[in-house]
């Protein structure tokens, strides 16, 4: 990486839209990655970039890997970019981008849309869709209560043995548990969606309190099914509530799961 | 379940939005664009950053 200190202003995209769909008055009220860039609409033929403008001191190739090191630039300037996303999720559909993607003029944004031709199958692919997140977490203590038996009580190797091998059939019946839930809770919250993925778990290092996490699932939902997909999550906690089982459901997201990533 | 928007915990609604904004969504090459390098730092911070807030909840708890 070259330490050239860079200047000058640069353009931050954040996704994209339909060029006939959108309007700027969409983003009148987010404010992007840098109070000194009002976010707007670059467009070029049927597509238009949401992008806003940024000064390169801060966002050059450099700056921003050294920033995304400080936790509260990070924090702030990733919950504004979802922002933005969110005000233009109300609207249209939007292909987001990740985030970092950072243009030198506004010639080299129109570029980049002529050069992209694709992305407008990928809008209409993703056109009446939400991405909702459902993350389901053990809580390992319940699990253990209603699926262990007494402790054997007393001293001695007798009942130390017992122990062992109580706790050691709690271990298994827990681990094929998990499977045997994530499993299920993926297949049926997949066939009310349109699309969708099982990231990788957070560990339990990261979950701290919430419990182990079995499932950590994206899903494309049409808007129009979106009760058909609660009714099946709902299905799922009564059925997986009394194993300790807990369900999270966020979103409505930007489609960031289900647009293809080059990586 | 859940309904509220955001988890209570910001510190894991953090690590969900960087899970989405940082590492996925659609990449391409721009004048700037973050290395995959930079992206996993933010996860290494991040991760060492959230550890030590979970065990310093459960020390509280």
């Amino acid at each position: 990486m070259a330490p050239t200190a860079e200047s000058g202003n640069g353009w931050y995209v954040y996704g994209v839209v339909p060029a006939e769909a959108a309007s700027r008055e969409l983003f009148a009220a987010a404010r992007g990655v840098h109070a000194s860039g009002a976010v707007t609409l670059v467009a070029d033929g049927d597509l238009a970039a949401i992008a806003s403008g940024v000064p390169l001191t801060e966002f050059g190739e450099a700056a921003i890997e050294e920033n995304l090191r400080d936790e509260a630039w990070l924090e702030e300037k990733v919950r504004a970019h979802e922002t933005v996303l969110e005000a233009a999720l109300a609207g249209t559909p939007l292909v987001p981008f990740r985030f970092g993607t950072i243009f030198r003029s506004d010639d080299h944004v129109r570029k980049m849309l002529r050069e992209n031709p694709h992305l407008t199958d990928v809008l209409e692919r993703l056109r009446g869709t939400v991405e909702l997140g459902v993350k389901a977490y053990l809580d390992v203590d319940e699990f253990e209560r209603r699926h262990g038996d007494e402790a054997e009580a007393g001293e001695g190797g007798r009942a130390y043995l017992l122990r062992k091998q109580r706790d050691r059939r709690l271990a298994d019946a827990r681990a094929s548990f998990v499977n045997a839930c994530a499993e299920e809770s993926h297949a049926r919250l997949s066939s009310a969606a349109e699309d969708a993925r099982a990231n990788p778990l957070h560990r339990p290092e990261v979950t701290g309190g919430a419990g182990e996490m079995l499932l950590n699932g994206a899903y494309l939902v049409r808007v129009d099914a979106e009760a058909g997909f609660k009714d099946a999550l709902s299905a799922l906690e009564s059925r997986f509530a009394p194993d300790g089982v807990r369900y999270e459901l966020t979103g409505p997201w930007p489609p960031y799961n289900f647009v293809e990533v080059e990586r | 379940m859940s309904e509220a928007r955001l988890p209570a915990q910001h510190e894991v609604t953090l690590l969900e939005l960087v899970d989405r904004v940082l590492n996925k969504g659609v990449v391409l090459t721009g004048d700037v664009t973050l290395s995959v390098a930079g992206v996993d730092l933010v996860y290494v911070g991040l991760r060492v950053l959230i550890a030590s807030v979970a065990s310093l909840e459960e020390e509280r708890a």
